[in-house]
């Protein structure tokens, strides 16, 4: 065990750097570019009072890292500074717009999985048939399109041509749950991406899996059907995905800000692109740390669990 | 395989196509009419600014390609020597000096780091490649590395260091050209993550003109107008779909070959 234990620390302190990392790289990105941020930061036409406000509100007479630690020791007690544009505190925000984004995120991983498993297993039953070969090349196909152009194809035909469903979830406020006719589409647009790379790993786990002793002697001693794929099988062919599973965090985060922004849904995304589009630093920096952190987080939490369960899988750390 | 080949390769010849010689066809541009029509001379309708569309999607294509190409191209410059350097190195420290920042860097999401950028400076089709370049490298790294470090542990390499050849012939020479074939195959998937990356943050806004002729930016301001003219968000996003969807098919394709022999 003291391997375990001592991958388990390795993999900890990783996670902890990578924490670190996100928030200089946020604070650095931000704040610590080259030139004068007052300036840059003030707008297209900048007038000296509007600069002055900016510098004042960001204390940038101080030294850099004066202001890094400062602010890193707010974030540890949930102290994420105020907004420029509003003066609002910067965790209002964040509570805002986390409702939303909370239930797409974990609606898309609840469909996710089986959706993903069910497509691998159904290509690995029939490997290099007409059903392998039109799944795989659907799911290479869909797994590198950007959310944004499938999604305003979907709302064509759906919302546009056929009316089945709204187009955009305008005017249904914070409360979708409430209509759920609206989440419909872009749950769909965001799962586009992951369903591929799950389906594709679970396949050639599962082909890998079906071909190998075990269950050749699994079939020896009668054991058909769905018991053989899911109960013999399957449970090998899923450490490799699982752990895609956890890498497909990265694009769950960007295609909820893409998604937000194509349906009009007030969540997180949304909150981000117009602190982008203000210029709104401390807001970005806000929802940056916590996108950042909890993509490290997910990462760090699937690695610990596949290697619990599967500790032959190599797992870097 | 051969199958997969071809449809990719149709079905990414259309966008490719259109995108490079397009500029070249597009002529002078017409008298702005009215917002979001159909008709009137104009094969595809109007834009949101009363533009052609038919003349837009002819220009919008290039910029998201030469972007995309010069991104990755930027990627493996900075990639390949960092990757090789950490392969043949023998100095464990080093390894892990070249490396571990990667892999901090990794865990943050991609798009993310393009924003937190655009939130500060405005950058143009340059600053996006740039950008993007950056945001790929650590996986890119990750691969010549992966890649070399097998070709360095093969015998050849160890005859050769024997024989007292100079680092640079057994790095360049023997190494290089040996993952050189693995690397052309992880290019083309990589071209597609890429060409993903700069039409999404064209979409957002990010790197772009309010009004550019982009098809990604096409998307997003002809969106308002998607009931009444649909053409000028339906067939710019045809052709991104198209453009990936065949791209993945084709680098996919040659992996496979690759693989096999």
């Amino acid at each position: 065990m003291t391997g375990l234990a001592s991958w388990t620390a390795r993999r900890l302190l990783l996670g902890a750097a990578q924490t670190a990392a996100v928030v200089l790289l946020v604070f650095a990105l931000t704040e610590a570019l080259p030139g004068d941020a007052a300036v840059a930061l003030a707008g297209d036409q900048p007038d000296p009072e509007r600069i002055a406000a900016v510098r004042k509100a960001l204390d940038l007479d101080r030294p850099a890292h004066e202001r890094l630690l400062e602010w890193a020791g707010g974030l540890l007690h949930g102290d994420f500074g105020t907004s420029l544009a509003s003066g609002r505190p910067v965790s209002t925000y964040l509570t805002g717009g986390f409702g939303p984004t909370l239930l797409l995120a974990s609606l898309t991983l609840v469909l996710l999985v089986p959706a993903g498993v069910g497509l691998g297993v159904l290509a690995a039953r029939h490997e290099g048939r007409f059903t392998d070969r039109l799944v795989s090349s659907v799911t290479l196909g869909v797994y590198a399109v950007p959310e944004f152009a499938f999604g305003v194809l979907l709302t064509t035909v759906f919302a546009l041509r056929l009316g089945w469903l709204p187009p955009t979830a305008v005017g249904y406020g914070t409360d979708l749950l409430a209509h759920p006719s609206a989440l419909v589409l872009p749950v769909l647009v965001l799962l586009s991406r992951p369903v591929c790379s799950l389906a594709r790993l679970v396949r050639a786990g599962m082909i890998d899996a079906l071909a190998s002793p075990y269950v050749a002697q699994a079939r020896r001693h009668g054991v058909t059907g769905a018991r053989l794929r899911y109960g013999h099988a399957l449970p090998n062919a899923i450490a490799p995905a699982a752990q895609q599973l956890a890498r497909t965090v990265d694009w769950l985060l960007c295609g909820v800000i893409v998604v937000e922004a194509l349906y009009v849904i007030p969540g997180l995304g949304t909150v981000l692109m117009n602190a982008v589009a203000e210029r709104d630093v401390p807001v970005v920096q806000g929802l940056a740390v916590v996108f950042g952190v909890t993509a490290v987080v997910l990462n760090l939490g699937a690695d610990l669990v596949v290697r619990r369960f599967a500790p032959r899988a190599e797992v870097a750390a | 395989m051969r199958a997969r080949f071809v449809a990719g390769g149709l079905v990414v010849a259309v966008p490719l196509l259109l995108a490079l010689l397009g500029p070249l066809f597009a002529g002078d541009p017409g008298p702005r009419a009215a917002s979001f029509t159909l008709g009137g001379g104009h094969w595809l309708g109007t834009d949101f600014v009363g533009r052609d569309v038919w003349r837009q999607v002819l220009l919008g294509g290039r910029s998201v390609v030469l972007v995309a190409l010069a991104a990755t191209a930027l990627a493996y410059l900075v990639a390949l020597p960092l990757g090789l350097a950490a392969a043949l190195t023998h100095r464990a420290w080093l390894e892990e000096v070249l490396m571990r920042p990667l892999d901090v860097l990794l865990a943050v999401p991609s798009l993310l780091m393009i924003l937190l950028v655009a939130s500060v400076v405005t950058p143009g089709a340059v600053g996006l490649a740039l950008l993007v370049a950056v945001v790929d490298i650590p996986d890119a790294a990750r691969i010549v590395r992966a890649a070399a470090a097998e070709v360095a542990s093969r015998p050849a390499v160890e005859a050769l260091r024997m024989q007292g050849e100079t680092w640079w012939r057994t790095a360049v020479g023997h190494v290089g050209r040996s993952v050189a074939r693995t690397l052309v195959a992880d290019a083309g998937v990589r071209f597609t993550g890429v060409l993903y990356l700069v039409a999404t943050a064209a979409f957002l806004g990010v790197g772009v003109a309010p009004d550019a002729a982009d098809w990604a930016v096409m998307v997003d301001r002809n969106r308002t107008g998607l009931f009444v003219q649909p053409w000028a968000v339906v067939v710019p996003a045809l052709l991104i779909v198209a453009l990936t969807m065949g791209g993945n098919l084709l680098a996919d394709a040659a992996l496979g070959k690759r693989r096999r022999t």
